[in-house]
């Protein structure tokens, strides 16, 4: 009998933080999205799904997902190809790259506050760093983020900085895994940097990659604490990411409901991302060289 | 073996019955004292003249202990104490920005200090505006601490390097606009703006002084949509996208116009009296304090904060905690903290104490804010509110970076508003 029940034993203290961790705040966002609440009363009225029909009806709903899709778009492929392209350059086990890397790493771990903080002075039109310099060569001053074709491409660059020394790293050990026989074959046949890079290199860092996607998209869905920093969404909506929005329905609102609403609407589309990807692009990734 | 045994258990027990008896002791001994855990948003120089009125309160009555701590802006307050209620871990006071205790007050969260009040010769003492400022659907629910009203901060040097040798008539939007205009085109080559783009407090009172409002106190209708209001915020969004006489950097975030005009890089700055001492602390001599604007009427917007008590505070510590507040609002402590910050004083025997005489005589332009109490009104504070607050910000942005026209983003808006009315409401 405790033979059959030790393995158990084992997992339990595990299964019970996820289940205290995860699945018990999932379950109760899913209680909390049908009810209506703002954390005063001492009753939840169940409303059905009104929190999420008003969601859906709210035009501050389809802009939010709008801009959280263009961030996405464009953030992760611009992300993983500058993070293969310099992992490439930083593969080599020398003092130089071992340098850069320990340098292009360090601001994942940074405070993202302190970094956007940094970055908000940066960018900023009148009293920022960028428009003097751009000034020097008569180039006239840039609302960075004020004007909001520019405000989102703000935010994706200071993401793919903080974020881009991850992808390197994790890209290095890709790429490191990778036979140096098949390159010597390659060497061999005559294959040039560029075929050689686009027959070997490419696919077999594919698992790599295919990681990557999948953990850079859902990180770009669930971006907030850069938004809050140095927009607080705005100008006028135009970098009011999903997590954004859910921050101000919850906890400035106080619309606890429709909070939960959006926060299990992201949960089945980052779901729902996650299975498309596998489809469309997991068959393709080759494991095996 | 048995017998050891025995002794072991019988040690055990009384080893217990001692620890349980020293608890129960402990427990009676800590009754005697109260503890009342106080939230509120001061740091810096606020912060330590509030640390003095705590310290003189605790001198003053030996048997309660305020567990004062700074908790982040009004708005980190609001959240936080959201978010502590239901987890049974808020505190027994806490500061309330003037026009969000509403729906705190309506969901039974704060106790009625209505028979507090009614007790309390305080009472007589206290401004009108400070009375009126804690009563919501005819209960008092707060009294105020740090009541303010925006003023113009304008920068003398700034002023005179513009051609300035005296100063210019400042009393009508078109006097602003004309001074900033100047300020702009002189020194803008320097990096120095006219002036900082109102922030929304100033937003408020400048609505208020073009004899219009954003809902009505009386009715609760929204007004934002009005003659009074849309060109009021067609003037202040100008400022930023037409005359470009503010940086939009203070648009999409209010501090930084606060920041540039303490650094020296604005001529004039719309903000509460609160900030009064940081300014001067930063600009100095140079710092001038006028009123605000009278555009069409002359009316300013109450602001700042009171301090309630939580419902689920026990009756021995609310009723400590009222001891403090009292104590907080008395003219000794009241001129304590106007001496030192600038905020409005609320009792009206405040400008007889010393110190407070002292300030008036000695910092030039703190008794601006009093001034301008004879036309200081409150603002509307329906449950509304918080979420006209949180989007008028938005709204803001469209309008004063042109992204949006100024009638249609209000008319909008107003809309939105009165639907959101009828949601909470409901």
């Amino acid at each position: 009998m405790l033979r059959k029940l030790t393995p158990y034993l084992f997992v339990a203290p595990l299964v019970a933080f996820i289940a205290v961790f995860t699945y018990v705040p999932i379950l109760t966002s899913l209680n909390l999205s049908v009810r209506n609440w703002n954390f005063l009363t001492p009753d939840m009225p169940f409303v059905g799904l009104e929190n999420y029909r008003l969601l859906i009806s709210s035009r501050d709903f389809w802009n939010a997902l709008w801009v959280t899709t263009l961030f996405t778009v464009f953030s992760v492929p611009i992300r993983l190809f500058l993070a293969l392209i310099v992992a490439s350059y930083l593969a080599r086990e020398t003092f130089v790259s071992r340098l850069l890397r320990g340098a292009l790493f360090l601001p994942f771990v940074t405070s993202t506050v302190s970094i956007a903080v940094v970055f908000s002075w940066v960018f900023a039109t009148d009293y920022g760093l960028i428009n003097p310099v751009l000034g020097w060569f008569g180039i006239g001053k840039v609302a960075w983020l004020q004007d909001p074709a520019l405000a989102l491409w703000v935010l994706i660059f200071v993401n793919t900085w903080k974020q881009i020394g991850y992808d390197v790293v994790i890209y290095i050990a890709g790429l490191q895994a990778i036979p140096q026989e098949l390159y010597d074959a390659a060497a061999i046949d005559g294959g040039k940097r560029l075929h050689v890079f686009r027959r070997i290199t490419f696919p077999l860092v594919m698992p790599t990659t295919y990681f990557l996607l999948v953990v850079s998209v859902i990180e770009a869905f669930q971006v907030f604490t850069i938004v809050n920093v140095m927009t607080h969404g705005g100008p006028a909506g135009a970098t009011d990411l999903l997590v954004h929005m859910l921050y101000r329905i919850g906890f400035v609102l106080f619309d606890i409901g429709q909070g939960s609403a959006l926060a299990v609407m992201l949960f089945v589309l980052l779901v729902t991302l996650a299975l498309l990807k596998s489809r469309l692009i997991g068959r393709k990734v080759h494991y095996e060289a | 073996m048995l017998r050891t045994l025995k002794t072991i258990s019988l040690a055990g027990a009384l080893a217990g019955l001692l620890v349980a008896g020293g608890a129960t002791i402990a427990t009676t001994a800590a009754h005697a004292d109260v503890t009342v855990k106080f939230w509120h948003s001061f740091k810096g120089g606020n912060g330590k003249a509030l640390d003095e009125i705590i310290q003189k309160f605790e001198a003053a009555n030996p048997g309660i202990h305020i567990e004062g701590e700074n908790v982040g802006d009004y708005n980190d307050i609001v959240a936080k104490l959201q978010a502590a209620i239901p987890a049974h871990r808020a505190p027994d006071a806490v500061i309330m920005e003037v026009t969000r205790y509403g729906l705190f007050a309506e969901h039974g969260v704060l106790t009625d200090l209505t028979p507090y009040v009614d007790a309390d010769p305080l009472k007589d003492n206290l401004f009108d505006y400070a009375r009126e400022i804690g009563v919501y659907n005819g209960k008092n629910y707060i009294v105020p601490f740090n009541s303010s009203t925006a003023v113009l901060y304008y920068n003398k040097d700034i002023l005179a390097r513009a051609g300035y040798t005296t100063e210019p008539p400042l009393k009508s939007f078109d006097d602003i606009l004309k001074v900033a205009k100047t300020i702009t085109e002189k020194l803008g080559s320097e990096g120095i703006t006219g002036i900082a783009a109102p922030g929304q407090f100033a937003r408020w009172s400048l609505i208020m002084s073009n004899d219009s409002d954003l809902i009505d106190s009386k009715t609760g209708d929204i007004l934002i949509d009005k003659p009074g209001t849309v060109d009021a915020y067609k003037w202040m969004s100008s400022l930023v996208y037409k005359e470009k006489v503010a940086s939009a950097d203070g648009v999409t975030d209010e501090d930084n116009g606060k920041k540039a005009f303490l650094a020296g890089k604005v001529g004039i700055m719309l903000n509460s009296t609160g900030d009064y001492g940081g300014a001067k602390k930063a600009i100095g001599d140079n710092l001038v304090v006028r009123p605000m604007p009278c555009n069409k009427v002359c009316r300013v917007a109450i602001g700042g904060a009171g301090i309630g008590i939580l419902s689920s505070s026990p009756r021995e510590v609310q009723d400590a905690a009222y001891k403090f507040i009292s104590f907080a609002a008395s003219p000794e402590s009241n001129a304590t903290w106007f001496a030192a910050t600038g905020y409005m004083p609320i009792n009206k025997l405040t400008a007889a104490q010393p110190v407070a005489a002292q300030a008036l005589a000695t910092e030039p332009g703190i008794d601006v804010a009093i001034q301008q109490l004879d036309f200081a009104r409150g603002r509307p504070r329906p449950p509304v509110v918080t979420w006209m607050r949180a989007t008028e910000y938005d709204m803001w942005q469209a309008m004063a970076l042109g992204q949006r026209g100024v009638e249609e983003t209000l008319k909008d808006f107003a809309e939105r508003t009165r639907q959101e009315a009828t949601r909470v409401t409901n």
